[in-house]
């Protein structure tokens, strides 16, 4: 560790100059203009905008529909990045293939993998044939609000991988004779995965819940690929609210709902701090 | 060796043969999407517009599996390569953006990081809180201040406006400070008694033990540019000309259908190299993000 170092300022210069440039002074100047009127004399008003805007009806549709799919996102993923963890672990050493097949959506543009899901959530196509296999009717998944259902497994389907690693580290730092005594008292899988498993890694469950819903608020890309500039009003989310009054000039607007919607994720984010403090006890 | 692999799958636990089972079919319906792109990349012009012209019906027909081209086709590629440009300039649209971003953030990222991590001085972990911040609030939230600045800076509308912000990735500068941190003190110190200053030790010492993380940031960001959608649209509003081709897709399947599935197979394909290459790195990485 260097101390005291003069250099340092000039090392953090270059970067420091971009982050002000290009996120400070737009994050603080957005506060400006979501208290002024906009109006050719820009008066300050306060929070009238703040008022106003939560009155508007398809801003609190955007609310609305975030919430919606960032809740049928997240959950899931934390739940099936678990449970696929788990069964890693029961695979030791075949485990890292399966691994690697898990995280390789990660790393693919889903703009390109656009084509094929539409083709596949078709209502001629693979999921319904699964749907009246099962027994059901099939639906109209590129409509109303079953639309959500190929957006979310879209998101799931890139970005379960990710959680899928942090478990696994997590899980693999578990004292393996926990389990051997676990087995000796004749527990199953299934209940080593939820009685031994879960409390161990508590925190970094915790973490993984915030991180998959802090991520899954910024839902927009499948969105937008899936239902374009103005979509159904069931997939209409935050980000569509925004663009469009952007669109529009209408920077009051804009940057009012996009504080609002910060004020969440910032919430979400003392979640995750708060995650630390669970941690801190057992490090 | 069969006879062994089977001998131990025997010796699986229940469990683990169910783990087995049901990872084998995830897998398989993880890789469908992206082996059907390619499969149907080869379809000829004819039969895959006929193919997507049958989807959208209300009526109880089943939209066939097509497993196999009546007639292998290379046609698109050379559509695409040779006929008709637009596609390719999209596609090198989006590798100039990519290029450009990476090359900016391999200047900047690891610099501010080092900054971050080795050296004590006021305020340090006050900007390192900030960056965390900034990492995790969406595009939207700083997007119409952001485009006043650009403006202001005359840089909207051209390729600046999404290169240079993307540039300061407050991710990245987190990603790499984690890594850089966990660096032991006597590395540095071993150098310093040769009397190595900051910016040697940065080169010779820093640089070389980060491989590693430099190799998955790379590849992560990689991956973010290539799937850049919100940047172009705001920044590029007015020249769509030079929009990247991930903004595009759902513009160009509704026509061109023919080249509809090449034109992705291709797109994948670079960043299907990049995922192999590093995908050690990048589990590495992943395992670094996690807040500590």
């Amino acid at each position: 560790m260097f101390q005291k170092k003069k250099i340092v300022w000039l090392l953090l210069l270059p970067g420091m100059a971009g982050i002000l440039a290009f996120y400070i002074v737009p994050f603080v100047g957005g506060l400006y203009y979501s208290m002024m009127d906009g109006s050719f004399e820009n008066t300050f008003v306060g929070f009238e905008n703040y008022a106003r805007i939560l009155q508007n009806n398809m801003f609190l549709a955007g609310l609305k529909n975030t919430w919606i799919l960032s809740l049928m996102c997240a959950p899931t993923i934390w739940l099936l990045a678990f449970l696929l963890a788990a069964m890693l672990k029961t695979l030791k050493e075949r485990s890292t293939a399966f691994r690697n097949i898990l995280l390789l959506p990660y790393l693919m543009p889903s703009s390109a993998l656009l084509i094929i899901w539409l083709l596949i959530f078709d209502y001629g196509g693979v999921v319904n044939r699964l749907v009246v296999a099962l027994g059901f009717d099939r639906v109209l998944w590129l409509e109303g609000s079953a639309l959500r259902v190929p957006i979310v497994l879209l998101y799931i389907w890139k970005n379960l991988g990710f959680s899928v690693v942090l478990f696994s580290s997590a899980l693999s730092a578990v004292h393996p004779s926990l389990y051997e005594f676990a087995s000796l008292e004749g527990a199953g899988w299934w209940t080593q995965a939820f009685r031994i498993t879960l409390p161990q890694i508590l925190p970094t469950a915790f973490l993984v819940f915030v991180l998959a819903w802090v991520n899954a608020f910024k839902i927009f890309k499948e969105a937008y690929f899936i239902g374009g500039d103005y979509p159904a009003a069931e997939i209409y989310t935050l980000q569509h609210f925004m663009n469009n009054k952007f669109a529009k000039l209408d920077y009051q607007d804009v940057t009012t709902a996009a504080y609002l919607f910060a004020l969440g994720v910032i919430a979400l984010f003392a979640l995750m701090y708060a995650s630390k403090a669970v941690r801190a006890p057992e490090t | 060796m069969a006879r062994r692999r089977r001998r131990r799958l025997g010796q699986m636990t229940f469990g683990g043969k169910i783990s087995l089972v049901l990872l084998l079919l995830l897998s398989a319906v993880i890789l469908i999407p992206i082996v059907f792109t390619f499969l149907y990349s080869f379809f000829p012009k004819g039969e895959m517009t006929a193919y997507l012209a049958k989807r959208g019906s209300y009526e109880d027909t089943w939209l066939e599996v097509l497993y196999a081209p009546a007639m292998f086709s290379l046609r698109q590629y050379y559509k695409i390569f040779i006929e008709d440009p637009t596609y390719l300039q999209l596609f090198c649209n989006s590798a100039l953006y990519t290029g450009a971003i990476l090359l900016g953030q391999a200047l900047i990222i690891p610099l501010t990081a080092y900054a971050l991590s080795r050296f004590k001085f006021h305020g340090r972990d006050a900007i390192f809180f900030l960056i965390m911040l900034l990492m995790i609030l969406p595009f939207q939230v700083t997007m119409a201040p952001s485009v006043m600045m650009l403006r202001w800076l005359g840089l909207m509308d051209t390729v600046w406006a999404v290169i240079l912000p993307m540039c300061f990735s407050p991710f990245y500068i987190f990603l790499l400070r984690q890594f850089m941190v966990s660096i032991p003190n006597e590395l540095l110190e071993a150098g310093m008694v040769d009397g190595v200053g900051p910016v040697r030790g940065f080169i010779h010492v820093i640089l070389p033990v980060c491989k590693p993380i430099l190799g998955a940031a790379a590849a992560l960001s990689f991956a973010d540019c290539w799937n850049m959608v919100e940047q172009p649209m705001v920044y590029l509003a007015n020249k769509s000309s030079l929009w990247p081709l991930s903004v595009m897709f759902n513009k160009i399947s509704t026509e061109g259908a023919d080249v509809a599935f090449a034109g992705a197979a291709l797109y994948i394909l670079p960043a299907l190299f990049i995922y192999l290459y590093f995908q050690e790195d990048i589990v590495a990485g992943i395992q670094l993000s996690e807040l500590k």
